[in-house]
């Protein structure tokens, strides 16, 4: 099998005598988007922290361009081209959006103390560069129109995709999304789709956490399934629409099926 | 954009008023004042990058301020440094001190606020006992007026002049912090730390940057005040002073640079202005301070910034 550019084995992760993620395998190949669904509680978010480094294993060990980075802290992984965004949203509220976004930009770039003191040059080209391409993330997005205003005041759908763009404006290779469609509305969620889309067309590899299944089974090319913190199935869309043991696990506990028409939200 | 230029325009005129006051000859007794507002002004400032900028409530930045001082003040008396070394060496040793404080930049809100605290009782407590190198209770004395490039600053509007030198230095040094890369990413800790370090920010070596930095500006705050005193005793350096210096920024409005200036310049002439209540000083004092966190958390700046606005929106 050729290098995928990341590899989790037996991935587990304890609070106390509860195992949220229970020895899982994880391979993400390069350019593809990679679902991750399951009941709530399955331990998703969980496994998308290990793999941001928000949270230590427990065992097992994460791979990330064929290095090992399970000792590695978030910082250093977000630099090493591992971006992320949260399911409770965690913007810089009091910043504008385009400043926000610049943030995203800060393991890239190298000013400091002495140069911002003393304006140098290459500070000042620098800072030009941030903006620019915090700019041009934040058209990518469709937030073109609203960079000066505080990231706090922005509409909810509207903080979802800066979030978005604040991840995405570093060209990780790697980019972590944490259910990005959780309260959008339908066409806000189609969108969404087609910004995921768009991110991956960019060389963005993408593991997508989300309950929203209309985009789930729209864009990934790999949905794995996770159940009690453990791997429950693994395959393409239309195999994991049939899974009889994907559809026990959400039928079972007397939700709507995941692949239903209408069905918005499982679990 | 209108805003800013505006207040470009009032930064301006205030630095050319007090630049010109001693033109008018005022009062020494006002000079000194005027003096020892700018520096608790600069102290003042260095702790609104720590909390104001970063988020992280010091009470400890009279531990700084206080080595800062003796350590000026002996270089001067006992090794005839000049004073130019004198203080730049006094603003390295702080922020070298400043550097056990790196274990505690794990900590948050109160109890970070208690350890810094209790560093600053610690300091206090050295500067007090160790009489062979402080002094002890008795204070050091007989240190020298500040000079520059062997010109002795002998009258009181030049030694103010240094003194406002050094609080604009400061002021302006922070203000191109706060708006580089550096400041975004510190202000990115204080309002989410998840976040910033999800973009990779290194959150402890920025917070101790940080403390480093205060600390650094409080040393030299000391020296000047060492070299406008001259004479120190312990008792300037308890933990009220970081009280006090935390007063300054919280009053003056968090965040802001110029409200730390002006909360430095309400807790030292306050005082000075309520004399005429007497024994009730301190108790108009505190109603006072009580009245000022009335107006909200911008503190004096928020509301001078509420009573500008009118004026700094283009009209429709």
């Amino acid at each position: 099998m050729p290098e995928a550019l990341l590899e989790a084995a037996g991935l587990s992760r304890r609070f106390g005598g509860l195992a949220a993620v229970d020895a899982v395998d994880l391979r993400v190949e390069r350019g593809a988007i990679h679902g991750l669904i399951g009941p709530n509680g399955a331990g998703k978010t969980t496994l998308l922290n290990l793999v941001a480094g928000a949270l230590g294993v427990t065992r097992g060990t994460v791979r990330f361009r064929g290095a090992d980075i399970t000792r590695w802290d978030a910082a250093r992984r977000a630099q090493a081209g591992i971006r992320r965004t949260f399911q409770n949203l965690k913007l810089f509220a009091e910043m504008s959006a385009v400043e926000n976004v610049s943030l995203g930009l800060h393991a890239g770039t190298r000013a400091g103390i002495f140069a911002a003191l003393a304006r140098t040059p290459g500070e000042r080209r620098e800072e030009q560069q941030i903006f620019a391409a915090a700019q041009r993330a934040l058209e990518f997005v469709g937030l073109g129109s609203h960079a000066g205003v505080a990231a706090g005041k922005l509409p909810y759908g509207h903080r979802r995709l800066l979030e978005i763009a604040r991840a995405f404006v570093a060209e990780p290779a790697l980019l972590l999304l944490d259910e990005p469609a959780a309260g959008l509305n339908q066409t806000e969620a189609a969108n969404l789709s087609r910004l995921i889309g768009r991110m991956r067309e960019a060389g963005c590899t993408v593991v997508l956490v989300e309950h929203h299944m209309d985009v789930v089974m729209s864009v990934c090319d790999v949905i794995t399934v996770l159940n009690y913190g453990r791997k429950l199935a693994e395959g393409r869309p239309a195999e994991i629409q049939r899974d009889a043991q994907v559809i026990e696990a959400y039928l079972g506990r007397g939700d709507a099926p995941p692949a239903g028409k209408n069905a918005r939200a499982v679990a | 954009m209108e805003s800013t230029r505006l207040k470009r325009i009032v930064t301006g005129l205030v630095l050319v008023a007090l630049a010109a006051l001693p033109v008018f000859e005022p009062h020494q007794f006002v000079l000194h004042m005027l003096s020892l507002v700018a520096i608790s002004a600069t102290a003042a400032l260095g702790l609104q990058l720590l909390l104001g900028f970063s988020g992280q409530l010091s009470i400890g930045q009279a531990a700084f301020y206080g080595i800062g001082a003796y350590a000026s003040g002996l270089l001067s008396v006992k090794l005839g440094l000049p004073f130019i070394a004198a203080f730049v060496v006094a603003g390295v040793i702080a922020a070298a001190v400043s550097l056990v404080m790196v274990p505690i930049t794990r900590l948050t809100g109160a109890s970070l606020a208690v350890a810094t605290l209790g560093f600053s009782i610690l300091v206090y407590l050295v500067i007090k006992n160790e009489e062979w190198l402080t002094g002890g209770s008795f204070g050091l004395m007989g240190i020298p007026r500040a000079s520059l490039f062997g010109y002795v600053l002998r009258s009181p509007a030049s030694a103010y002049l240094l003194c406002v030198a050094v609080a604009a230095t400061v002021y302006f040094s922070l203000l191109r912090l706060q708006r580089s890369r550096f400041g975004r990413a510190i202000n990115a800790i204080r309002q989410n730390e998840d976040a910033a370090r999800a973009c990779g920010v290194k959150v402890t070596l920025l917070k101790s940057q940080c403390f480093v930095i205060a600390a650094f500006v409080a040393g030299l705050a000391g020296s000047l005040y060492a070299h406008q005193v001259r004479y120190l005793a312990p008792t300037d350096f308890t933990f009220w002073k970081s009280v006090e210096i935390l007063i300054m920024v919280v009053i003056g409005g968090m965040g802001s640079l110029f409200g730390a200036v002006l909360g430095a310049a309400v807790v030292v002439l306050l005082p000075e202005v309520l004399r005429e209540v007497g024994d009730y000083r301190m108790l108009a004092f505190g109603a006072i301070l009580m009245l000022v966190m009335l107006f909200g958390e911008g503190g004096i700046a928020g509301f001078l910034e509420q009573c500008l606005k009118p004026f700094s929106k283009p009209r429709a």
